[in-house]
Formats: structure tokens, C-alpha cells, sequence
């Protein structure tokens, strides 16, 4: 087999990108000129004014920049969709993009369904009114698709652990040298140190970042948010010493923490585990707090409501924190159906006790704020107990600027996750997540090029559409 | 710079002037066919309920509508010019220099970072680009000028380190610092208490004549309208629907709206059970979902069908007067001197036995001086000194005060949100006053409910109606089923009389009204026989002040409940309630029957309050009364007398007594009770502050 090209059959297609880039920056850097040199449009309102404003020179500039992206992104957009079609026959691109087909298949349902329907869709909907949170939205949920059918081995060319021979630090699009009836022909991102596929092993990487940085995110909000509401509503003596913990907490060297963590010494004294075992607790404390204020007065419907989701947690939360050999070993080996390794329960521990103290202050400051509120007059004065203000009067009403935080922080998260994969810690050497995997390629980064930059740029991308979402997130939450 | 100086036509004239706002979904028409002139050294008022769209006028003469907002149709001239064809420098030089703005808000319009003096300097400095000095001397010559006390010190100060009353005269000076041709207040003393709002208004008028500066004074308020104005323009949903003189729209008001509006304010004379409120029926229409023909016809008395409902309604002139314009087709059909068909009259409720009975009440606070470590020196703020009254059955009664006179409290000791330092509170003859409400059974807690002041505030914002009175009723142990419950809750939005598809509303898609009427309900929830009212109706629009009011007094005649209704708003206290009780500074300085109190003798304070009330009635002739300087602070109330730093008969007094001594309580007649130290003979020397001007 011939190594495959960049872009295969559609290589005519190349000259015109080059010059809609070049012309794309060309474009732009005129506007600004113009707009420095130019002095501001003035006139309001152009009807008795004489000379039509809508031909100057700056609205020219405007428009060619608008001109020149309209074309780049037509021509990214043929890209993607010959190569649907043509697969390998349209290079590397072709086949990368047949590849994710399903990923495609997915986010076009995701957003005709959700476009269609959005005015029926609240926060969700109003999303899709604002360009910055689609682009956002949409970044994200490409990897988390990508995650989700990477774990079902849909999206993977080869196995991402799988080393073979002749293909070891190969550039991009090299074919395999003897390929087995129904092997993939190519790396097509070329091979690693080891001779693994470096495009698998991207794809599998997503699914590490999603299935732990959501999670991970929403066990922190559920410690900030627990601690959160009593400081700021009570206030006094508790805020003081919960605001002091927090601050000691933020003052630590994080990746001082990380290290000291994974120490095997540290490990074995089982603190890791303690810490779980607190942390984990607190979605407990908050579900029993959340339901028993609700149901406060009428006990048959508080206990079964208590019991349906309470047990089920508390089974899990047994499961999780349990470990067989080490200092927490409280159920019998039959009952412990649930085996997390040590290093991700590091991982998920660490993540979560480093970014809960931040969550505790945004929580504080809005209980602070909301509760000076009439309708928490309005609860006091009935005689509500101070769990129920805080969870059904308070926290409901805080939920804009927590969701805006939520998406920001999953974003941090993922390069805390990245940095942790970086430095190696608490992840096995041969996973495929993206810190790991950019921290390999670095060693050769002088040599070869390729391994690096594909999971370099998955973290960017993911980390920026986060980011995004939260902008078009509270964006729109602050308009009507 | 230049000023537009040789001009003599009218200062500001909008013609036909139309703002919409684009939303996502629609455009919204605020403002059409508006159509108004402003004459030199002319004051004319814009009168109209929130939402009418008379901010977006004051908006669009400002040229600022943001990025929504924009003209569609007619024109905006200053002294002539039309300012939607001025360039952005233009308009630049106009505002602050030619047109200024007064906001509801002072803190809002005042730098935090920036000392007065140099916030007041700035505008002849940019404007007119003189001196330093010079500057300094007209700030001087301003601040003098709106009567603030020491105006070196006050130049020299930041805005927090004054009062709201001063901030507003600041803002006044700022305004006036560049000697503008027109002046725009938009509501400037909603946000102040009632005397410093009469001495405010005092001073605008003075200003405007002295200057003969032009204004445009928009405002809800009728009376402060009357005291302010030459003449004014009634809006209603966007449009101006009429304009005259003061007298003749007071007098003869030519539009079934204006003559509505009027119906629905408690003016002198009004009565609950003889001459009950006739409010306007109907909600406010949206901006989107306006009717056809007349914006007012679906709640007007003089609808007629087939003609009312048809095409655009333009203003026609009434003969005979000056410049006096109306929007109705049937204006000269209509019999506007027909008495006012009374409403349902009622008896009046006899009041049953005492339920509440407060003795010798104290509430003081301590305040640590320094926060953090909690040590230093103690200040002790008495924010309730020596309250002692009861409250009887299906009773009302009304407890007035201005901001920091301890009413709110008041209010939240008797609750149970905080205990009481002294005294006692008796609730059918039991002590609740140290009873914290966590520890009160749910039969007291159900006793003692509250309505709030702010409906936008009181019902929690993602929570159903519905739902939030089910958890009323779940917390007062009401109904044995969710069943029982549901059908408790219905027939509570029926008592308040809201539609029974409220329920599943969220609180953004009710009104202001019907908010209130939710809290209303659901303090009734628990079948409460005392309700704390904290100014329940000051927030909302009076034609549906006049409604909410009824509603009230509606469910206290049949539930007989005692009601405490806590305001600064005299007319509607004068127009609702039993008995009243006057506070300054948290003692009681007057407590009677509703005629004792507002007839003489008075307590000065009640004297200077009863004058300080804007009153929309051209008959009625007022004693003029302006207190000085304002509310002192509770952390450090004045010797004596809490009011003898602004009492205008401390001179009769011999001895200086009222700077010694807290005057003891004295019973004049029947009940009613009174501190100060004036002798029987000046008490009996006193005038009535409200007259009749026929009498």
C-alpha cells in the first residue's frame, strides 16, 4: 500500500484555502488599520446627511473580512464533506472525516432537533440564539460524542495499546507494512515511540476526560455547595472558619498536593481513601438535607422518598470508597461489585478536593446575596427551617451564574486532568489520556512532531468550547 | 458653548414621535403618536403607570435608547433643531449643557470614587472649558443654591458620606451647574422619604423659577404633579391619551382614563366602607398584545363597541380651553360631571376583643465597632423604645413612620425573627415576645402572617404559584391529603381572586398586582388572624393600588382579621384604617383614632407628615410645612426629644426641656395619645394642615 497524502484526490481544493486564508488575514488586518486610522462614524441617523455611509471605507473593510470567512468556511466545509464521501480517496483528511462519521451523524440530530424545538427548551434553547454558545456547544459535544462512541470501539482505527512493527514514530498517513485481512491500512496520524496508533489513541483519550471531568466537576459542586449555602446564610463564626479552611485549601501548591497524594507511603497510610470517604459523603448529606427538607412535615412520604434514593446511593457510595487490602475495607469481598483503581480514585479525589473551595465561595457569596430576599422573609416568617431556605429558596435561584461556573469549571478540570496525565500521576503509564499522551510525544518533540500535536490540540479544542459555552451561556441567561 | 440663545418657539416639541425596541422575536412599540411642546420656563408633567412608556420618551429626547431601541416615526425638536439629525458630537454637547437629566436613583447618576466637588466641576470644565477656579466657584454657588448645610464640607466629601436627600440635591446641582434650558426628572423622589421628598419638590420648583429653566417632570404621582407642574399629559400604554392645563385636566379631565385613574386614588373624603376606591378593571394590556381602536376600551366604562374597537384614534382638541387635547372618540357624549356610581358600601366592622397586646416593648441592637475581633466599643441602637398598644379584632391599624423610625423592627420581633430586649408582647394573652419563631407551634406561626412590600421580591422566582402555596399549607398542617391541599390552594387564589389557572404560573408571567395578590394568599394560607402589612400597595400602580386595598379590606371583613399596616403613604392610611399610629425614630409619638390624628391638636411630626403628602386635588389648600435637614441616625439619635432637631414649635417650649428630656405620654381624649412636651394651650392653638378650599 502507498502511504496516504494530506489530502488525496481533493488536493486542487488546496490553493484556493491558501488564498482564502491569506486573503482571510489580509482582510483583517486592513480592518484594524482602518478602524485605528479612521476617525468613528458619526452621524445617527443618515437621512438629510447627503453622502450614504454604507460605502466608506470601513464598511468595505467589514465586509471583506466577512467575505474572506464566508469562504474559508465553505472551503473547510468541502473538505469535510468530499471526504465523507470519498473516505481514504480524499487523503488523510478523507479518512479522518470518515471516521467520525457517527460523531457527524450525532451532532447534525443534536442540533436540528434542538434548534427546531428551542423555544420550548429554556436556558438549553436560548443556546441556540447565540453563535458563540452553538460554536461552544457544539466543539464540546464533538469530543463528547467522540468519547462516548470511542468507548464502543467505533470511531478507533486500530487498538490504542496495540504496538506494530516498522511503525514506530511514523508520520502521518504511513501504511501498515503487513496488514491482516480487515486491519485499517494506515496510521493515520502517524505512529508514536512505541509504534501505537496515535489517532486511536486520541480518540480513546476523550472518553477518559469525559467520563471523569463532569463527574469529578459535580462531586466538587456538591462539597462547595453543601458547605457553601450554611456559610453564607448563617454567616458568622461558621462563614469565618469555612471561608478560613477554604483560603487554606486555594493557598496549597496544587500539583505539591498531587504529588504528596500518589506517594506510596501516603498512599498506604490510606489517606487518599479517608479523604474519599469524606468527600463522597457529601452528595449523601446533601440528598437527605435536600429531601427531608421538602418533606419536613409529612414523615410517610419523607421516609420513602428517603429510602429510594438514599439506599441505592449509600450501596454505591460503600462500593466506591471500599478497597479490598487496604485500611478501608469494611464490606466482604461479595458485596464489593465495584472496583475503582487506586490511581483514578486519586485522581477523582484530588480534582475534586482542589476545586470545591472555589465552588464554596461563588455558593457563599449568592446565599449571601439571595438571602436578603422577600421570599426568604416570606419562609422565615411561616416558619421554614433554615435547610429548606437554603435548598428550595436559595439554591434554585442561584442556578444561572452556578451553571455558567459548571461548564467553566468541567473546562479547568480537563487540564487539571491533562497536567495530572502530564506529570504521570495517578493514571497507568500506558493510558491513552491526552496529558499522558502529550507528555510522550514531548520527549521526541525535536524529532518528530506528530505524536504530540493531535492530543495537544483535543485539549485545546475542548478546554475552548467550554469556555465558549459558558460565554453563550451567560449571555443569554442575562438577556430577557 | 454656544447656547442656542436667540430662540424664542418652545423649547422641547416632539411631534408624533413612535420608539419601538427589537427583540429577538418581535418588535415592540413603547411610545405612539406622542405629541408634546414644552414652553420656556414651562414645567408640564408626564403622568402614567409603569410600563406607559413615559422613561422611553424621556429616553428618545436624550437620544439614548440603547441598542434595541430605536425611532420610528415623528420628530424630537430642541429649540427647534431636530436632534435625531445632530451628529454624535452634537448631541454631546447638548446633553448636560443644554438638556440634563434627573434619575430616580441618586447613588446611580454620583461617581462612588469621586469627591462632589469635582464631580460638580467637571461639567463647566468639559462644557465650557473654563477655569479651575471658576469651576469651583459656581459648585460653590450650586451647592448653596439647593440649600445643603455647610457646602465647603459637602464639596469635599464623597456621595456615600450623605444622606439620599442629599445626594439628590447634589444630583439637582449637577444638574444646574450648567444653567440647562430644559430639565428632565425622571421620578426624582420616589426613592426618598415623604418630608424630604416635599422639601426636594420645594426646591425643584424654587430652582425652575429662579433659572427659568423648562422641565419635563415625569412621575406615577397626581399630586406631586399638582404641586410641581403647569401643565401635564396622561399616558396610557405608549400613548398620550390626555393633555391640558393643570386646571383643566384636574377640573374638567376630557378622557375616561384620567377620570378612572382619579377614582382610584384615596383622596380627602374617601371613605372604605361609605365611599369605597373604584379601581380600574382589567390589567395594563402588554406592549404586544394591544387592542385594536382604543388602547383603553377593553376596561373602560364608555365602550362602545363598533366604534371603540376601530382604527386609530387620533387626539382631538376641546373647545374652549387652553391647549387642551383628549384621545376619545366619545368625549363630548359623555356626562362628566355624573356622580360616581358608589361601589358595594358596607357597614362598618365593629372591632371584637384584644388579640394583641404590646406593652413597653424595647428592641435594641448592639453594634460591635469593630467587626472582625468584636472588641472595642459597644454602640447600642434602640430601634424600639417603650412601644405599648393593642390591636383588636377585625381591626386596622396603621403605623406610619419614614425610613428608620423602627417600624420594619417592629414588625420583626412581633414575627418572631428576632426576640424582644424588654417588654412584653401578648398574643390572646400569652407571652410570644421571646419566643424565636423556630420554637412558636405552628398555630402561632400560623396566627401572625406578613404580606411584603415588594411583589417582584416576594414570591420566590422558580417556584410555581401554586406550588408555594401548597408549601403554606404543608408548613401550617393544613389538609390531611395533597388532595385536600390542592383544593385549599384553589379556593385561596379564588378568595384572592385570581383565575384557578394561576396555579401552574411561574411568578415572571404574573403582573405586579397579581404577585401581591399570591402573597396575599398565601398569607391567609394558615386562616391568620393578625397580618403584618408592610407597605403592601406602595410598590404597585394606583389603579391597582385601589384594588389590591379593596381586596385586602375584603378579607379582613369576612375573615376578621386584625390587620397592622405599616406605610408612609398618609392618603391610603387615612383612607383604610381604625386607628393610627405615628413612630419617629422608634418611639410612638402619636397614636388615636384615624380622625384623632388627623385632626389638631397634632404631634409636630404628624403635623410636618400631613403637610409633606402630595395631595391630586385642585380644592384642597395645604399648610405649607417644610422640616429641615433629615432623618437623624438611629446610632446616634439626638438628645431629648427625638424630634426636637426638626421641630418648628421646639420655641414653645420653655426651658429648653426638649433638648433634656424624652416627653412622657399623654392621654388627651378617648385613646388618644401623644409625646411631646407642648402645653394644652399651643396643642389647642393648632390649624388644620388640609383644608377645603371652599370652606
Amino acid at each position: 500500500m502507498d502511504p496516504l497524502s494530506w489530502t488525496g484526490k481533493i488536493a486542487f481544493l488546496d490553493p484556493f484555502l491558501f488564498l482564502a486564508l491569506g486573503l482571510l488575514a489580509a482582510s483583517v488586518a486592513v480592518w484594524v488599520l482602518l478602524s485605528i486610522v479612521l476617525p468613528e462614524d458619526r452621524a445617527i441617523n443618515v437621512t438629510a446627511g447627503g453622502a450614504s455611509l454604507s460605502s466608506g471605507p470601513r464598511d468595505l473593510a467589514t465586509l471583506a473580512v466577512k467575505a474572506a470567512l464566508m469562504a474559508t468556511t465553505a472551503l473547510l466545509l468541502s473538505y469535510l464533506v468530499l471526504g465523507l464521501i470519498m473516505g481514504t480517496g480524499a487523503g488523510i483528511v478523507g479518512a479522518i472525516a470518515q471516521q467520525f462519521l457517527p460523531v457527524w451523524i450525532a451532532l447534525v440530530l443534536l442540533f436540528t432537533l434542538s434548534i427546531r424545538y428551542k423555544r420550548r427548551l429554556g436556558l438549553y434553547g436560548k443556546l441556540f440564539d447565540s453563535p458563540i454558545g452553538m460554536i461552544g456547544f457544539g466543539l464540546v459535544m464533538f469530543w463528547v460524542f467522540t468519547g462516548i462512541f470511542g468507548a464502543f470501539d467505533l470511531i478507533i482505527t486500530h487498538d490504542p495499546l496495540a504496538q506494530v512493527s516498522g511503525l514506530k514514530n511514523k508520520v502521518p498517513g504511513t501504511a501498515l507494512r503487513n496488514p491482516q485481512e480487515g486491519d485499517f491500512q494506515w496510521y493515520l496520524l502517524g505512529g508514536d515511540n512505541l509504534a501505537r496508533d496515535v489517532f486511536s489513541r486520541m480518540v480513546k483519550g476523550a472518553w477518559e476526560v469525559v467520563k471523569i471531568a463532569p463527574l469529578a466537576t459535580l462531586f466538587a459542586f456538591m462539597v462547595g455547595i453543601t458547605l457553601g449555602l450554611p456559610a453564607g446564610y448563617f454567616g458568622g463564626k461558621l462563614d469565618t472558619f469555612l471561608s478560613f479552611l477554604a483560603n487554606l485549601i486555594l493557598a496549597f501548591p496544587v500539583i505539591l498536593l498531587f504529588y504528596l497524594l500518589v506517594t506510596p507511603e501516603i498512599v498506604q497510610t490510606g489517606l487518599p481513601q479517608y479523604m474519599a470517604i469524606v468527600l463522597f459523603a457529601f452528595p449523601l448529606i446533601f440528598f437527605y438535607v435536600l429531601i427531608n427538607a421538602r418533606y419536613r412535615t409529612q414523615p410517610a412520604k419523607n421516609y420513602l422518598w428517603l429510602a429510594a434514593v438514599l439506599l441505592p446511593m449509600l450501596i454505591l457510595y460503600l462500593m466506591v470508597v471500599n478497597e479490598p487490602g487496604s485500611k478501608v475495607n469494611l464490606l466482604p469481598a461479595v458485596l464489593d461489585r465495584i472496583d475503582i483503581p487506586g490511581g483514578i480514585l486519586v485522581v477523582f479525589v484530588s480534582v475534586v478536593f482542589v476545586n470545591s473551595p472555589t465552588v464554596f465561595r461563588i455558593v457563599r457569596g449568592l446565599a449571601m446575596d439571595i438571602k436578603t430576599r422577600d421570599y426568604v422573609a416570606a419562609a422565615q416568617t411561616r416558619g421554614e427551617r433554615p435547610w429548606y431556605i437554603m435548598l428550595w429558596e436559595v439554591l434554585p435561584n442561584a442556578r444561572g451564574p452556578l451553571i455558567v461556573d459548571f461548564c467553566l469549571r468541567i473546562g479547568y478540570t480537563t487540564i487539571l486532568l491533562g497536567t495530572l496525565g502530564f506529570f504521570g500521576l495517578g493514571l497507568p503509564p500506558e493510558s491513552p489520556d491526552w496529558g499522558s499522551t502529550i507528555n510522550e510525544g514531548r520527549k521526541l518533540l525535536a524529532i518528530y512532531l506528530h505524536p504530540a500535536l493531535p492530543p495537544a490540540f483535543a485539549l485545546l479544542s475542548m478546554v475552548l468550547g467550554l469556555n465558549l459555552l459558558a460565554d453563550g451561556l451567560r449571555e443569554e441567561s442575562l438577556k430577557d | 458653548m454656544n447656547k442656542l440663545s436667540d430662540y424664542d418657539g418652545p423649547v422641547l416639541e416632539i411631534d408624533k414621535l413612535s420608539i419601538s425596541f427589537f427583540t429577538r422575536l418581535r418588535e415592540i412599540p413603547a411610545v405612539m403618536d406622542f405629541s408634546v411642546s414644552v414652553q420656556p420656563g414651562e414645567a408640564v408633567g408626564l403622568v402614567g403607570e409603569s410600563g406607559c412608556g413615559k422613561s422611553t420618551v424621556a429616553l428618545g429626547v436624550m437620544q439614548d435608547l440603547g441598542k434595541n431601541g430605536r425611532i420610528v416615526g415623528g420628530s424630537i425638536k430642541f429649540k427647534g433643531r431636530d436632534l435625531a439629525e445632530m451628529s454624535r458630537e452634537e448631541l454631546r454637547d447638548i446633553r448636560g449643557n443644554e438638556i440634563a437629566m434627573i434619575y430616580q436613583e441618586p447613588m446611580a447618576s454620583l461617581n462612588p470614587a469621586m469627591k462632589i466637588g469635582r464631580q460638580l466641576m467637571e461639567v463647566p470644565m468639559i462644557h465650557e472649558g473654563v477655569s479651575e477656579k471658576e469651576a469651583h466657584a459656581r459648585a460653590l454657588e450650586v451647592v448653596t443654591d439647593v440649600r445643603l448645610p455647610d457646602p465647603e464640607r459637602m464639596l469635599n466629601s464623597y456621595p456615600h458620606q450623605l444622606s439620599g436627600g442629599q445626594q439628590q440635591r447634589i444630583v439637582i446641582a449637577m444638574a444646574l451647574m450648567s444653567k440647562p434650558s430644559l430639565l428632565i426628572l425622571d421620578e426624582p423622589t420616589t426613592a426618598l422619604d415623604v418630608t424630604v421628598e416635599a422639601a426636594v419638590v420645594e426646591l425643584v420648583r424654587d430652582l425652575g423659577k429662579k433659572y427659568g429653566t423648562s422641565m419635563l417632570f415625569i412621575s406615577h404621582n397626581l399630586g406631586l404633579i399638582l404641586e410641581t407642574c403647569d401643565r401635564l399629559c396622561v399616558m396610557y400604554s405608549g400613548e398620550a391619551v390626555e393633555r391640558g392645563s393643570i386646571a383643566d385636566v384636574f377640573d374638567e379631565m376630557q378622557h375616561p382614563y384620567t377620570q378612572a385613574l382619579f377614582r382610584s386614588i384615596p383622596l380627602p373624603g374617601a371613605d372604605k366602607n361609605a365611599h369605597p376606591l373604584v379601581a380600574i378593571p382589567g390589567n395594563f394590556p402588554l406592549p404586544h398584545e394591544r387592542p385594536p381602536g382604543c388602547n383603553f376600551g377593553p376596561r373602560c366604562d364608555y365602550f362602545e363597541a363598533g366604534r371603540c374597537d376601530q382604527g386609530q384614534i387620533q387626539m382631538a382638541d376641546v373647545a374652549g380651553n387652553d391647549r387642551h387635547a383628549t384621545r376619545c372618540l366619545r368625549y363630548q357624549e359623555i356626562d362628566w360631571n355624573a356622580p360616581i356610581v358608589v361601589g358595594d358600601q358596607t357597614e362598618k366592622t365593629k372591632p371584637g376583643e384584644v388579640v394583641l397586646k404590646i406593652d413597653n416593648l424595647k428592641k435594641y441592637y448592639e453594634v460591635a465597632a469593630n467587626a472582625l475581633f468584636g472588641g472595642g466599643v459597644k454602640k447600642v441602637v434602640k430601634a424600639n423604645e417603650t412601644l405599648s398598644f393593642e390591636a383588636r379584632e377585625s381591626e386596622t391599624l396603621a403605623i406610619v413612620g419614614e425610613s428608620g423610625c423602627g417600624k420594619s423592627t417592629f414588625a420583626k420581633v412581633l414575627m418572631g425573627l428576632e426576640t424582644a430586649t424588654e417588654g412584653e408582647i401578648l398574643l390572646d394573652g400569652k407571652n410570644i415576645e421571646q419566643t424565636a419563631i423556630e420554637a412558636r407551634n405552628t398555630q402561632t406561626v400560623s396566627d401572625v402572617q406578613m404580606v411584603f412590600q415588594n411583589p417582584f421580591d416576594t414570591l420566590n422566582p422558580s417556584m410555581t404559584v401554586g406550588r408555594q402555596i401548597i408549601r403554606a399549607l404543608e408548613i401550617f398542617d393544613i389538609g390531611d391529603t395533597d388532595q385536600d391541599r390542592k383544593q385549599r390552594m384553589l379556593e385561596l387564589l379564588d378568595l384572592v381572586k385570581l383565575p384557578r389557572a394561576f396555579a401552574e404560573r411561574m411568578p415572571r408571567q404574573l403582573s405586579g398586582g397579581q404577585k401581591q395578590r399570591v402573597g396575599i394568599a398565601r398569607a391567609f394560607s394558615g386562616g391568620a388572624r393578625i397580618v403584618v402589612a408592610d407597605e403592601p400597595v406602595s410598590a404597585l400602580d394606583v389603579s391597582v393600588q385601589a384594588a389590591v386595598t379593596d381586596l385586602l379590606m375584603e378579607i379582613q371583613r369576612t375573615e376578621k382579621t386584625t390587620l397592622l399596616f405599616i406605610s408612609h403613604d398618609l392618603s391610603i392610611v387615612r383612607y383604610l384604617s381604625d386607628r393610627v399610629m405615628v413612630m419617629y425614630l422608634g418611639h410612638v409619638v402619636e397614636l388615636g383614632d384615624t380622625d384623632q390624628v388627623f385632626s389638631p391638636p397634632y404631634h409636630p411630626y404628624t403635623e410636618a407628615l400631613l403637610s409633606a403628602v402630595p395631595i391630586a386635588d385642585t380644592s384642597i389648600e395645604k399648610e405649607h410645612i417644610v422640616l429641615e435637614g433629615d432623618i437623624p441616625s438611629a446610632m446616634d439619635p439626638p438628645s431629648g426629644c427625638p424630634f426636637q432637631t426638626r421641630c418648628r414649635w421646639k420655641g414653645e417650649v420653655a426651658g429648653g426641656l426638649c433638648d433634656q428630656e424624652v416627653p412622657p405620654t399623654r392621654t388627651l381624649e378617648a385613646g388618644h395619645q401623644i409625646k411631646c412636651h407642648l402645653s394644652d394651650e399651643v396643642l389647642e392653638r393648632m390649624q388644620p394642615v388640609i383644608k377645603l378650599a371652599a370652606e
